[in-house]
């Protein structure tokens, strides 16, 4: 039973997609067809790849609320830049700019000491006023057709977001895991004040979890952005909280200390499956939301018993 | 008792302003027009800016422009506002049609007329100026009718990704396609609202369209940022599924330019800004509308005539 | 500190609770007066006095809920169920028992968020991050995502009416706060509220029912959004699933913490809600009638936020107090 709670721990989600598959095979043929999948899986990308970022964010004990308005800035930076330096130097720099807003959030949660929220929460507004600002207040078509390729396109026939998923997957696992930033920011989450007696220079490792956050926000910018090939001054209202959704979903615990990234992956994967075969259904758009809301309900749930379960049995003296 | 102070100091001061600026309100002679607006983000309201800006120029009207923000709350309180501000007439594009009601009721009673621009009205507005989109859609259907004649498509199915149901006269667009397909003897396959409601929604939307029915021979997409994204799925799918969108704006034409969309029904955001203006300057005169709706021809816009349609555009926006 | 710098410092800081909002709030108003007689017609003051209730009622709650150290982002959801709820039985029960039915569903929303919290020890944020997709979900089902019009004339009287010249809202926000206050300050309640908020397990050796407390807090929380929302969908004669309460937790959240009441709990300041309300609200009023770019707007607002956290921070450090 433990080892199953701490199997659990790591790929409970995988119980949910489980469920959710079989439901879906049920009620409808065209699930099971490749496309469909490895367009659940494409769809999943920007998700999953904000959500490794704010997974580390959680893990650090704070959040980040901006993300959204980052991809915005980045989106609308990419349209401008394009026709004036390039395709590759564009998304550079456009990815460069998103997370030197990252730096700002580290800097004001480090050194001045500012709560998480109310930090993001602010630039998140100030970001957006930007954003707009710098568009003109218009959506700015990007006529380079290639730029494109990077959303939409296929290497050997699989669609390039779930390269990028995957390749950033294995990058963050690399950073949480077997790095020692990794650990570090796992102490700072854990107990900031032991970290920083222990010689850990905390207010730098939060500025990097916050830079990485940004990041992956500008990364998820290209691919959207290149999907609809117009810079949007504003993105996907609501995102940063199916982010969150997904990365609580995922395991991440909100006080901090511990990142599940695994879960993450798989519980964006989860949710984007409940979007999409919710739609080729025909279920209504509200439906998804309630499933969803439910679903982390549930898992949360889930979680408080097992948690429960596992301390008990500490208690009694079983080896956890 | 600090409280009590500080809740009287403010007071005290918004009294002051008060009466340092209410000896300030005179009659005002001459028209003023206010104009709210939902947001300035859409190249459409750009338009409908412009062409409310430029009948004011041309009559001579003081224009006052307020941006809702996309906020609803935010805009009662601007229609207020202007009620308070003593303007001539009101033209509003509401971000929320359903919740003007009560202030525009106020407007009315301050014998203020108020003309919609589009999007859609409640309570005792003068008038609304708005697309016919239920033809408009029609005409979507028609279009694709012809094209899968001329290309020998057979299949019969479509699709159509609509806009937010809230948008109640922008819906009837879905509502027209979908009715016009029927009577033509087509199955709508995949009836949708495209969530969410942006160019990756379409995107999204679409391809979720293309699982569910890889032959689906043509698709309507509602708004069309959506449409854009919807064509770019299609591209990207290496499928040929013919899509149509609804607006009228640059990215609509630049994709039909690429040849990844096949058709697009243009509205006149333009002329709906500038008619509401002048349709205000009629009631002053003291021609009376109530509760009008001003349907407003809607345009086809193919490969062929996608040039001149964009010529005549610019020329407008530049004037 | 020595000196007269230091003294000075230190006797505005004492002083910001009480006095700070309301002389920044008197300096703006005096600004943007001389800057467009406009904003300073009695009209228009008056009005936004009414506009900031929307967001002012709706942070009572949320005050208590933060002051006892915990969050609620559901709220805008809540709004939206309540309203559509209510408004959508006026018909069968008259506007009257419509209002009293938006305001208990709320109530009972925010129960709900309290049961998760306290029985099931979910933490607030993602049970409220949870719920809100729940609530706004079945308020879009039972309306079929149509919005719900208001014609009852009690209803939209509490939102557009007035009484003696002054609008209805205006009335409500007042009796509300008063309300609030008190049970702050002079009621048992209200220390519990801040013990639990200032150190959990304190509070719980000495006595304290914690999870009553704490549950109680959440009740507040939709008490107060169901008021809230009652004027809001008066003031705008309808209620939309979709549009309702959007971006509203936002909202409220930016004006407790403006207001002064710390994120991380205990002491709150209740009065400093009201005033950032009225604060924010003019704000946007003056910079708009000014024809600012409503972008710079976000910008300005974002910064207020973080120059009000900076404040406090320096205010407490002043002091000698706990950080915020």
């Amino acid at each position: 039973m433990i080892r199953f709670l701490k199997l659990y721990e790591k790929f409970g989600i995988v119980i949910f997609i489980a469920l959710g598959s079989i439901f879906l095979v049920s009620v409808t043929p065209n699930f099971l067809k490749l496309d469909t999948i490895l367009n659940i899986l494409a769809q999943a990308a920007h998700g999953a790849i904000v959500g490794f970022g704010m997974t580390m964010a959680l893990t650090s004990g704070g959040f980040d609320l901006s993300v959204e308005s980052i991809m915005a800035l980045s989106s609308v930076f990419m349209a401008i830049l394009i026709p004036v330096i390039g395709i590759p130097m564009a998304i550079l720099v456009s990815v460069l700019i998103g997370s030197l807003v990252g730096v700002l959030n580290g800097l004001i949660i480090a050194k001045l000491k500012v709560n998480p929220l109310i930090t993001t929460l602010s630039t998140a507004t100030i970001i957006k006023g930007v954003a707009l600002l710098v568009a003109g207040g218009r959506m700015i078509v990007i006529m380079q057709k290639r730029f494109m390729a990077i959303g939409t396109g296929k290497l050997l026939g699989i669609p390039v977001p779930i390269y990028l998923m995957a390749l950033f997957f294995g990058l963050f696992y690399l950073v949480v895991y077997r790095s020692s930033f990794g650990r570090h920011v796992a102490a700072v989450g854990s107990n900031e004040s032991a970290a920083r007696i222990s010689g850990l220079n905390v207010d730098l490792v939060k500025i990097g979890v916050y830079v990485l956050v940004a990041f992956t926000g500008a990364v998820a910018s290209v691919i959207r952005t290149s999907q609809a090939l117009i810079g949007m001054p504003s993105m996907s209202p609501g995102f940063v909280l199916v982010v969150l959704t997904i990365t609580i979903l995922g395991g991440t615990s909100l006080a901090g200390g511990r990142g599940n990234l695994w879960g993450t992956l798989l519980a964006a994967i989860f949710v984007s499956m409940i979007y999409y075969g919710l739609n080729l259904i025909n279920v209504q758009v509200f439906y998804q939301m309630l499933a969803v809301g439910l679903v982390l309900m549930l898992a949360l749930f889930i979680e408080g018993l097992r948690v429960r379960y596992l301390q008990a049995a500490k208690a009694k003296g079983i080896k956890v | 008792m600090k409280k009590i102070l500080s809740i009287l100091l403010v007071l005290a001061v918004m009294a002051g302003a008060a009466f340092a600026g209410g000896a300030g309100e005179g009659a005002k002679k001459e028209v003023t027009i206010g104009f709210s607006l939902w947001t300035m983000k859409y190249t459409f309201f750009q338009a409908v800016e412009k062409g409310v800006r430029d009948a004011c120029k041309e009559l001579g009207y003081k224009y006052i422009m307020i941006d809702q923000n996309e906020d609803a709350t935010k805009m009662v309180n601007d229609l207020n506002s202007l009620v308070g501000q003593k303007v001539t007439g009101i033209v509003i594009t509401p971000v929320d049609p359903g919740a003007i009601g009560p202030a525009v009721k106020k407007a009315r009673d301050a014998k203020i007329p108020v003309v919609c621009a589009d999007i859609g009205k409640t309570g005792p507005v003068n008038a609304l100026m708005i697309s016919n989109n239920k033809k408009g859609g029609e005409m979507a259907m028609e279009y694709m009718d012809k094209l899968f004649k001329e290309k020998g498509i057979a299949s019969k199915k479509v699709g159509v990704g609509r806009v937010q149901p809230q948008y109640t006269y922008a819906s009837q667009r879905g509502d027209g396609f979908v009715a016009k397909a029927k009577e033509m003897g087509y199955t709508v396959v995949s009836d949708l609202v495209t969530q969410p409601p942006t160019a990756e929604g379409g995107y999204d939307t679409m391809q979720q369209m293309l699982s569910a029915n890889p032959d689906i021979a043509g698709v309507f997409f509602a708004s069309g940022r959506e449409a854009v994204g919807a064509s770019n799925a299609i591209k990207a799918a290496g499928k040929n599924t013919l899509v149509v969108g609804y607006n009228g704006d640059p990215e609509e034409i630049q994709a039909m330019k690429d040849g990844i969309m096949a058709g697009d029904i243009a509205q006149q955001p333009y002329y709906i800004g500038y008619q509401s203006v002048m349709l205000l300057k009629e009631i002053f005169a003291g021609k009376t509308y109530e509760d009008a709706v001003v349907p407003v021809d809607v345009a086809l816009l193919t490969p062929s005539n996608v040039d001149e349609f964009q010529k005549k555009v610019d020329a407008l926006m530049k004037k | 500190m020595n000196g007269v710098r230091g003294h000075a410092r230190v006797w505005i800081a004492s002083r910001w609770d009480s006095f700070g909002l309301p002389a920044l709030i008197s300096i703006l108003l005096v600004t943007f007066s001389l800057l467009s007689s406009t904003f300073a017609s009695g009209f228009n003051l008056l009005s936004n006095l009414a506009f900031s209730s929307l967001v002012g009622i709706g942070a009572i709650g949320m005050v208590f809920c933060i002051m006892s150290g915990d969050f609620d982002i559901s709220v805008g959801s809540m709004s939206a169920l309540a309203g559509v709820l209510g408004a959508s039985l006026v018909g069968r029960i008259g506007g009257v028992g419509a209002v009293l039915v938006t305001v208990a569903t709320a109530t009972v929303c925010g129960f709900v968020n309290g049961v998760f919290v306290t029985k099931l020890k979910i933490p607030a944020f993602i049970t409220t991050l949870g719920m809100q997709y729940v609530y706004r979900a079945i308020a879009y089902i039972y309306t079929s995502n149509t919005p719900v019009y208001i014609k009852d004339p009690f209803w939209l009287f509490l939102g557009s009416g007035t009484v003696l010249g002054i609008p209805f809202p205006i009335i409500i926000t007042v009796v509300c706060f008063a309300a609030a206050v008190y049970v702050l300050r002079k009621t048992s309640f209200g220390r519990y509220v801040v013990a639990v908020g200032t150190n959990k397990t304190a509070a719980m050796l000495s006595g304290i029912n914690v999870d009553f407390i704490k549950n109680m807090v959440f009740v507040l929380v939709g008490f107060f959004v169901g008021i809230a929302t009652v004027v809001t969908a008066s003031y705008l004669g309808s209620v939309n699933p979709g549009m309702t309460g959007q971006g509203y937790e936002f909202q409220v959240i930016t004006v407790v913490v403006l207001g002064g009441t710390a994120l991380t709990g205990g002491n709150g300041n209740m009065l400093g809600a009201f005033f950032a309300s009225l604060f924010l609200t003019y704000l946007q009023n003056g910079l708009g009638l000014k024809q600012v770019n409503s972008y710079w707007q976000f910008v300005a607002t974002g910064l207020v936020l973080i120059f009000a956290v900076g404040i406090n921070r320096v205010k407490s450090a002043l002091l000698g107090q706990r950080e915020a």
